[in-house]
């Protein structure tokens, strides 16, 4: 399997078809994996694949346009392509996409049941809740940089003419800038839980974006990264819109 | 450091009692788990909470030092005009519990930069209202490397006091006046069997620790080299590294409502050293990584003769994407200057 892998890498350089293939590679200490950057055939010996392989690489598509890349994708990169596909932050000639399958831990019997949770508290109580898990926020921004949708070239939150949340780490500058996160993911966030896996400090971030995904689905019958021909939710409109201000 | 106090030693129920004793009095500052989230330092309400385990917090103790937005003064108004009004210095006498030795030692590298030629009011003042306690570890995690940088589990350098966990007895190291204030006439002294106990426990802790580290001497030769650009492709360019890192201490001037802030900066991120005109002098993560890894490694100590790393390994620990950087140093290219 990790030979017809490798094999596969090798066939993109040995075609000039790729400048850059992502993969995995294991990490120093023997056991995790950490993300490869592949730029020749040597390189692609260094391949793995195994449950330990548990990032998703589109998030490095961002800091490589202009580039023809290649991608080792398990179904969560595939879905974070395809919204940047329909988003047209890449071509889909300039990208080599190698799917492969992961071992899944079985599929929860409701994804949405935290939610559910959340969703049964008061306003009241959902703020603690959340002022709680946002209190803890170190404000290291890994939430953003680690998901293939936050691709802005000038963040939000690194703009200091104007500043438009606080930067210092406060409850108030960490509440908006998560909440902010949240909503910019709105029907485009396929999930991946890249954002909770990255967070050092474990706030449930996935499910502040599982509670917009649901709504998105609910509202429109909308699944981000589902297919590349559909137009993205928010950046387009039905004329049968149910309601006035559209028309 | 030539003052010599006596060791303690003490039960576990006594231990809780003296904590509690402190509550009274001083704000208690104590390692808390939180259940599927990790250990964090919070201020503690009842001595029960405190986290005695083999865990670490996943922030140092750092920040109560030097502040994540410390505020140094603030612009307001009267009759007469607007004026600056300097922020005043916190006066509450403060204990912190639970510090472990790589972050005690931390404090000591940024008293060389806080307090040293230049004189940082916060930060002195905050050494000065804080008596540190610390825990010994004995369960070292596999990323940690504290005796590959001159450090050890064991070392009490920067605390008050270190407590040592033996069986169901505690064995307290007084190493200051402020750790006797607390510890000097709790429990008994050692009799001559427990010093023996302790002296083959330390043994134990220093060698529970496996991972050994070489850094090599004048890094400066691979500075030119394009290893760089490879060591650090996979960075994801966030603040996890720095900002959870005992010794990191770059910081950024804020200005907002009204006050000037001096909020951490990290050099992973992408607007570190940029310029109000555009240009940045550290353009890709290539020149922003190696920074990280030149000051630790090469500039501090060229400056201050230590490594600006204490082996705590937090940066590899919560990498999102597993970067070593004891393992990218140790292999830098020194024979390819370029």
């Amino acid at each position: 399997m990790i030979e017809e892998l490798r094999n596969k890498v090798k066939e993109l350089f040995a075609s000039k078809r790729v400048d850059v293939v992502l993969g995995y590679q294991r990490a120093v200490d023997g056991v995790s994996a950490k993300p490869l950057f592949i730029y020749n055939q040597e390189d692609a010996e260094r391949l793995v694949w195994d449950s330990y392989c548990v990032y998703n690489l589109a998030c490095y598509l961002k800091e490589l346009a202009g580039k023809k890349v290649g991608i080792i994708a398990k179904a969560c990169d595939v879905k974070s392509i395809a919204v940047l596909l329909q988003e047209n932050q890449w071509k889909s000639q300039d990208l080599f996409v190698i799917e492969v399958e992961e071992v899944k831990p079985s599929a929860p019997a409701d994804k949405y049941e935290s939610v559910r949770k959340l969703e049964a508290k008061s306003a009241s109580e959902r703020l603690k809740f959340w002022e709680e898990e946002f209190s803890r926020c170190i404000r290291c921004y890994a939430c953003r940089q680690v998901c293939p949708m936050c691709y802005c070239p000038r963040c939000v939150a690194d703009q200091s003419m104007p500043a438009w949340f606080s930067r210092a780490n406060s409850l108030k500058g960490n509440l908006s800038w998560n909440v902010t996160r949240a909503m910019h993911l709105a029907g485009r966030c396929i999930d991946c839980g890249e954002c909770e896996r990255a967070c050092p400090v474990g706030i449930p971030l996935r499910d502040l974006n599982k509670k917009i995904e649901k709504d998105v689905k609910e509202l429109f019958n909308y699944e981000a990264g589902s297919s590349v021909e559909q137009k993205p939710l928010l950046s387009c409109f039905d004329k049968n819109d149910p309601t006035d201000f559209i028309k | 450091m030539s003052k010599k106090f006596m060791e303690r030693i003490i039960g576990r129920e006594e231990l809780i009692r003296v904590i509690e004793g402190l509550l009274g009095n001083f704000q208690v500052v104590g390692p808390r788990e939180l259940p599927g989230k990790g250990v964090f330092y919070q201020p503690m309400k009842n001595a029960r909470d405190i986290y005695l385990g083999g865990g670490f917090t996943i922030e140092p103790v750092k920040k109560f030092f030097l502040s994540p937005s410390e505020c140094f003064f603030e612009q307001k108004r009267n009759e007469s005009g607007e004026f600056l009004e300097e922020a005043p210095l916190a006066g509450d006498k403060r204990i912190i519990i639970g510090a472990r030795s790589c972050e005690a030692r931390g404090l000591t590298l940024l008293d060389k930069v806080f307090d040293s030629d230049y004189k940082d009011s916060f930060y002195i003042n905050n050494r000065k209202r804080t008596t540190l306690i610390g825990i010994s570890c004995d369960s070292p995690d596999k990323d940690c490397f504290c005796t590959s940088m001159g450090g050890s589990p064991t070392e009490g350098r920067g605390m008050d006091a270190l407590i040592f966990e033996i069986g169901d007895q505690f064995i307290i190291e007084v190493i200051s006046d402020k750790g006797s204030d607390i510890f000097g006439s709790a429990g008994s002294e050692l009799n001559e069997e427990q010093k023996k106990l302790w002296e083959s426990d330390k043994k134990k802790r220093k060698e529970a620790l496996s991972r050994k580290v070489a850094v090599p001497d004048g890094l400066d030769k691979a500075f030119g080299s394009p290893y760089w650009e490879r060591a650090s492709s996979a960075c994801l360019s966030c603040g996890v590294c720095t900002y959870l890192c005992p010794t990191c201490h770059c910081f950024d001037l804020v200005d907002e409502e009204r006050k000037r802030l001096r909020c951490y900066d990290g050099c992973a991120f992408a607007d570190f050293t940029l310029h109000a005109s555009g240009e940045n002098p550290r353009p890709t993560k290539k020149e922003r990584y190696r920074q990280r890894a030149y000051h630790k490694f090469d500039y501090f100590k060229k400056n201050f003769g230590e490594n600006l790393c204490v082996g705590c390994g937090r940066c590899i620990r919560h990498c999102p994407v597993k970067i070593d950087i004891a393992d990218i140093v140790a292999n830098a290219p020194l024979d390819k200057e370029s």
